[in-house]
């Protein structure tokens, strides 16, 4: 059996979760990423995505959604994000509607204007959509 | 108690009572407002040091980090003022402790303030009082999520990073008991950090990416949100905190004086029902 190691998950709000894992994988800036025990020391910053992680002693992932954020390779891990959510506390709904209030602001243009601001966080709403979709029905990455 | 008929005893006593009924009600609700502020309140305070930490770690590790965050680096010329107050009344001195400690600091800076208010209370008095009040916010702090203070932290990292404003100070009241609450000044830029000379080096190299600029660059912003969230989360319990404790001392005094009416009103009354008896007999005496 692999060696097992702690991670914490703290939002801004809660600590979101705690717990030995076998293996947390991260959507670092340049793609996921997988930790194990014994990783060397690092410091990374994350993307909006899906965050798989595998308990110790379990065969199966959790996922959950998280935006942004940063991840702390120690003896310890830690994953300081903004906003994390499981599958079950998804509003696909809600999603849904971000996701299509974004779209429709990229095609209006017009109302965009020149800032280029207004863009990039459109795109970053409807990433964020995506990826609570994604996690909602189980992770889109290894479906099984 | 001559010339207060007992009529307009009575009618005190009652309006008395309806203001006691309103204040105890107020209590507890805020008793109820103020537990479940206090329950956030301890989870978000339990785990900001470790944002601090890692900071300081990279700032010990590290020689080369943007200088921009750090204090010596620029002059600071102007100061941006964050003042957190309710946005509701009736809460004893909790507000006015905020504005008369702001106001104090903004008078003792020579340089023209720019003052981001929290709250409406705050906001009414530096409006008033001619100040410039460059963003408002007046979002009900109870149910705050981190994401909606995005929209308080983002302009003013984004004006210190344009150089429009050097210093960021913000005021608001820190908790330190359900009975006491005290002011609390705290500077957030530029960023207070001493290199600690006797600081162990990690004992191993540590991994940056996508550079250690880049991970320096995205915390240090980070803990200026952080910190201004939990402090409207902290200013929210003392808001309660101090509103119960307001209600609860006009309930006592309502009580009170509905006590001193009612002594006065059985007063006016037994000195009535005398003088009746008395008229009654002086004139059964001018029968005789």
């Amino acid at each position: 059996m692999p060696k097992s190691v702690r991670l914490d998950i703290i939002t801004p709000e809660k600590l979101f979760y705690r717990g030995e894992i076998e293996l947390v994988i991260a959507r670092t800036l340049f793609g996921d990423e997988g930790f194990m025990a014994n990783h060397t020391w690092a410091c990374k910053l994350l993307a909006t995505g899906e965050l798989w992680i595998q308990e110790a002693g379990s065969k199966d992932f959790r996922i959950a959604a998280i935006s942004g954020g940063f991840i702390d390779i120690k003896e310890k891990f830690t994953i300081f994000t903004d906003a994390a959510e499981w599958p079950e506390d998804i509003d696909v709904e809600r999603a849904k509607n971000s996701e299509s209030k974004a779209r429709e602001l990229l095609k209006d243009s017009s109302r965009v204007g020149s800032g280029g601001k207004e863009i990039v966080e459109a795109k970053i709403d409807i990433m964020k959509a995506h990826t609570r979709m994604n996690v909602a029905v189980g992770g889109v990455r290894r479906k099984r | 108690m001559a010339g207060i008929s007992m009529q307009d005893i009575k009618r005190r006593v009652k309006s008395v009572t309806s203001i006691e009924h309103i204040t105890n009600a107020m209590k507890l609700v805020s008793a109820a407002k103020l537990r479940r502020a206090k329950v956030t309140f301890e989870r978000t305070g339990e785990y900001f040091h470790f944002v601090t930490e890692s900071i300081q770690d990279i700032f010990n590790g590290s020689a080369d980090i943007p200088m921009k965050y750090i204090e010596g680096n620029r002059e600071i010329k102007t100061t941006c003022y964050v003042v957190i107050t309710s946005n509701k009344g009736l809460c004893g001195s909790f507000n006015s402790n905020v504005i008369k400690q702001a106001e104090a600091e903004i008078k003792a800076d020579p340089e023209a303030p720019e003052i981001v208010a929290v709250g409406s209370r705050g906001r009414d008095y530096f409006a008033r009082r001619g100040y410039d009040i460059c963003s408002e916010y007046m979002l009900p702090p109870e149910d705050i999520s981190f994401v909606e203070t995005h929209d308080v932290s983002e302009p003013i990292i984004r004006q210190y990073e344009e150089g429009k404003i050097d210093e960021v100070v913000m005021i608001y009241t820190s908790f330190v008991s359900t009975l006491e609450q005290r002011v609390k000044i705290v500077r957030l830029l530029p960023f207070e950090i001493k290199r600690d000379l006797d600081a162990m080096p990690l004992e191993k190299q540590v991994e940056y990416e996508p550079s250690i600029e880049d991970v320096f660059n995205y915390l240090v912003p980070k803990y200026v949100e952080i910190m201004i969230y939990s402090a409207i989360v902290e200013s929210a319990t003392c808001e309660h905190a101090a509103r119960r404790m307001a209600m609860e001392n006009a309930t006592d005094n309502a009580n009170n004086m509905i006590a001193d009416l009612t002594l006065f009103y059985n007063r006016a009354r037994q000195a009535a029902i005398t003088s009746e008896i008395t008229e009654i007999v002086s004139g059964a005496d001018a029968l005789k």
